[in-house]
């Protein structure tokens, strides 16, 4: 018999109290979860599939909460620590040298209003005494600030902490999605929802309530039924004769190119509420009614709700002539939805692109940019984003209170009606409402360069948001019969969350790296535009630096670099293929 | 309401159950308070046990279609201790490594209990999963198919153990959906 000697049993005791601590650690760390017992609740109730949607809801809060973080600690401290005197650092105002005087001429506009209402009409539209709070760019024109011992660079902070925020939204996507995901990336697409799964882990186990088992019997029974369909129209396509899929194909682009008209009808609308609006809102206020001035505001808004409420109706309707199988109609009408939604902000911030760097006729010269109508541009794309980021928040409400709770009145009192029989309770669409908060989030990503309190404003709506749609849920909407599996539901969520970081880094990359800066306000005065603070910030470092890091981004070494982080990442694809076939061979 | 009192559990139990198991403290508590309000009054919860009915008719077990199967399969002799009901709540708690509750799934997915899956059992868990009574033989036959098919490697037409460790395995939802946070009433 062996015994275990003095240093063993050291070692064994401190392990077990290091997974004591650890243990500890983690228990409490999960009670600081917020709403923890919220989503329980709903999960039990509704199932893993809605839960999903209100997991996701909470990490979209933290995620804002982390980026407005960085903003905060980056740009913010210094310059509130400096104006409320709390430390002793002072700002550094660099005069702009070689610079037309025209370009640095900033009106800020006191159209001498007495009416009460246009304080409302500036909170709900940035204009007015808000353009000038710490809200917006135009409010941060400060070169540096000095501190005893050193001189904060405000430009290079400010850039850094765009791209830190974008950098890390990205990773902490990523890291989530490849979390709960298994392997299956690397098979195909019926094996992912294979029978084995929705049988032996069909049932949620975590159900206590029998109206939600019931519901899950049905679902169940309805989910394999459809998949057993599925094939057996799979099958039928296979054996299409080569008349028939010359017929299908070309119907499915004629509709196609009804869908892409559709997509161009609302771009074009888009566009033209947008420069409708610019155009408009340079106009004497006081000329006009207090209802038409909000309504020309808010133009491009309400046309960009009005399309993403339309056109899912006309996508559904199409997708039925194309004559796909169930589970695909499905996604595809999905990915119009999403690029429809995600597609019409771009739309958005190119048009006022194009509107900020048209001049009709020599100005442009002057300052690369229209500094007559846009004397501060960076301020006027955020006012558009916190815009759109209000409105958003008041449809949300709008909705909830108008629509979903005097249905549910409807069918609990007027149930004898057979229109409301026919119509019924809601049901919670889970695609629809992601969309809703994927389109919130896009609009945060691109605005928090040009607001910097944008984040802090989208943690607190998304917050509002998540309490008024589980009492939209728990109050007035039924379970489906039909739902979303919680592995499909994460990872469509995290896929559309990226698709919407990509479309918002691309106008962000124009902007920063083409668009001249404003020269009247904003810490880039100095600089052409405002990528060039970096090249600037290097060639101050040392000279060997310098080399090394010209080295690092030329392409004699980005391209190699890049090739082998591919062919690992392909490696490990191959090995994890070999171990599944690997197995295979051994049980045979 | 039995005349049990509520903090019987001795500290030193308490830390021994927390090493043991894949329970928190709390969870442990949860579960030492229900069994109390379930056993007869006076007695030692150590010394009691609960039968499979009483185990069945808790909420969390109340509309699940395997209970009878869980309480089969986590019982000794057709009854509950305290520490099989702790078991049996730790196999299902979040913290459990997949491959415990691989193993008790087999064995609570095993009816026939003859050490596979095979063709018998699909069936019936088929059937529970849908609780309808007009479920057609094609459809039963058609998915008990595909399961196998799926998952069957060596072609004898029933499961063992390692292939339905790694068909879950590859299983996305399995983790989500095998498991049981609360106790309670």
């Amino acid at each position: 018999m062996k015994y275990l000697s003095e240093w063993d049993h050291w070692k064994q005791y401190s392990s077990k109290s290091w997974k004591r601590f650890l243990e500890k650690a983690h228990e409490m760390t999960t009670h600081l979860e917020p709403w923890r017992e919220n989503i329980r609740n709903i999960e039990g109730k509704f199932g893993t599939g809605i839960q999903s949607y209100f997991s996701f809801l909470r990490f979209l809060v933290l995620l804002n909460l982390v980026i407005f973080l960085i903003i905060f600690m980056l740009v913010l401290l210094p310059v509130l620590l400096t104006k409320y005197k709390i430390t002793n650092s002072s700002f550094v105002l660099i005069p702009s040298k070689g610079i037309d005087i025209q370009c640095t001429v900033y009106p800020i506009s006191s159209s001498g209003l007495i009416y009460f209402y246009s304080y409302i009409i500036d909170l709900l539209s940035g204009t007015g005494f808000l353009e000038d709070t710490c809200l917006f760019y135009g409010h941060y024109t400060i070169d540096g600030v000095k501190f005893q011992n050193f001189t904060y660079d405000l430009p290079l902070a400010y850039l850094v902490s765009t791209i830190a925020y974008l950098a890390l939204s990205l990773l902490w996507i990523v890291k989530r999605s490849v979390e709960g995901f298994k392997i299956n990336l690397i098979r195909s697409e019926e094996h992912f929802q294979s029978y084995c799964n929705k049988i032996f882990a069909g049932w949620d186990f975590c159900i206590t309530n029998q109206d939600m088992a019931d519901m899950k019997h049905i679902s169940l029974q309805n989910e394999l039924q459809a998949d057993l369909e599925e094939e057996r129209i799979r099958q039928k396509i296979a054996e299409r004769t080569s008349e028939e899929t010359i017929r299908i194909y070309s119907l499915r682009l004629f509709l196609n190119c009804i869908v892409l008209a559709v997509l161009a009808a609302c771009f074009y609308a888009i566009y033209r509420a947008t420069i409708f609006s610019q155009e408009h809102m340079k106009k004497e206020i006081d000329k006009m009614v207090f209802g038409e001035n909000l309504l020309i505001l808010y133009l491009p808004s309400i046309v960009i709700t009005l399309a993403n409420f339309i056109t899912p109706m006309i996508f559904a309707k199409i997708i039925h002539y194309e004559d796909y199988s169930p589970g695909f109609e499905i996604r595809l009408t999905i990915l119009r939805c999403v690029f429809m939604r995600l597609a019409t902000i771009c739309v958005l911030v190119f048009t006022l692109g194009s509107k900020i760097t048209s001049c009709d006729n020599y100005t442009c010269e002057l300052c690369g940019y229209n500094q007559k109508l846009y004397p501060c541009w960076e301020t006027q794309v955020g006012q558009e984003m916190y815009k759109l980021m209000i409105f958003d928040l008041i449809i949300i409400l709008a909705v909830t209170l108008f629509v979903d709770f005097p249905r549910k009145l409807l069918v609990t009192y007027c149930s004898s009606w057979k229109v409301i029989q026919c119509w019924g309770q809601q049901e919670f669409a889970i695609p629809d409402n992601v969309l809703g908060i994927v389109y919130g989030q896009t609009i945060c990503w691109i605005g928090a360069f040009f607001s910097p309190l944008i984040p802090a404003i989208a943690t607190v709506k998304l917050i509002i948001i998540f309490y008024v749609k589980e009492m939209s849920l728990l109050y007035t909407c039924r379970p489906s019969p039909r739902q979303f599996r919680a592995s499909n539901s994460n990872f469509f969520f995290l896929l559309v969350l990226l698709i919407g970081l990509c479309l918002a880094i691309i106008p962000l990359t124009i902007s920063m790296a083409r668009i001249p800066s404003s020269k009247a306000c904003g810490p880039f005065t100095n600089f052409n535009t405002t990528w060039e603070v970096v090249p600037k910030t290097v060639s101050t470092f040392p000279s060997s630096l310098q080399a090394l890091i010209h080295g690092a981004t030329s392409e004699a070494f980005a391209v190699p670099f890049f090739m082998i982080i591919c062919r690992d990442k392909r490696y490990l694809i191959q090995k994890l293929t070999e171990a599944q076939k690997d197995m295979r061979n051994r049980l045979d | 309401m039995g005349q049990c009192l509520r903090y019987q559990m001795h500290w030193e139990d308490l830390e021994e159950y927390q090493a043991l198991t894949f329970l928190t403290r709390n969870e442990i508590l949860c579960i030492h308070d229900t069994f109390l309000k379930l056993c007869p009054p006076g007695k030692y919860y150590k010394e009691v046990t609960l039968t499979m009915d009483q185990v069945s008719s808790l909420p969390a077990l109340r509309v699940n279609p395997f209970r009878d199967r869980i309480c089969r399969v986590f019982s000794h002799n057709d009854v509950f201790s305290f520490e099989d009901v702790l078991g049996m709540a730790s196999v299902f708690s979040e913290q459990a490594c997949p491959s415990l509750k691989i193993e008790y799934a087999f064995r609570i997915y095993d009816f026939n209990e003859n050490g596979f899956i095979d063709e018998e059992d699909l069936q019936r868990i088929i059937l529970r999963l849908l609780n309808s009574d007009d479920v057609s033989e094609d459809l039963l036959i058609d998915l008990t198919t595909h399961v196998l098919s799926e998952s069957d490697l060596d072609n004898d037409n029933m499961l063992s153990f390692s292939e339905f460790e790694h068909a879950m395995a590859k299983s996305p939802d399995f983790m989500n959906s095998f498991r049981i946070h609360f106790w309670g009433f």
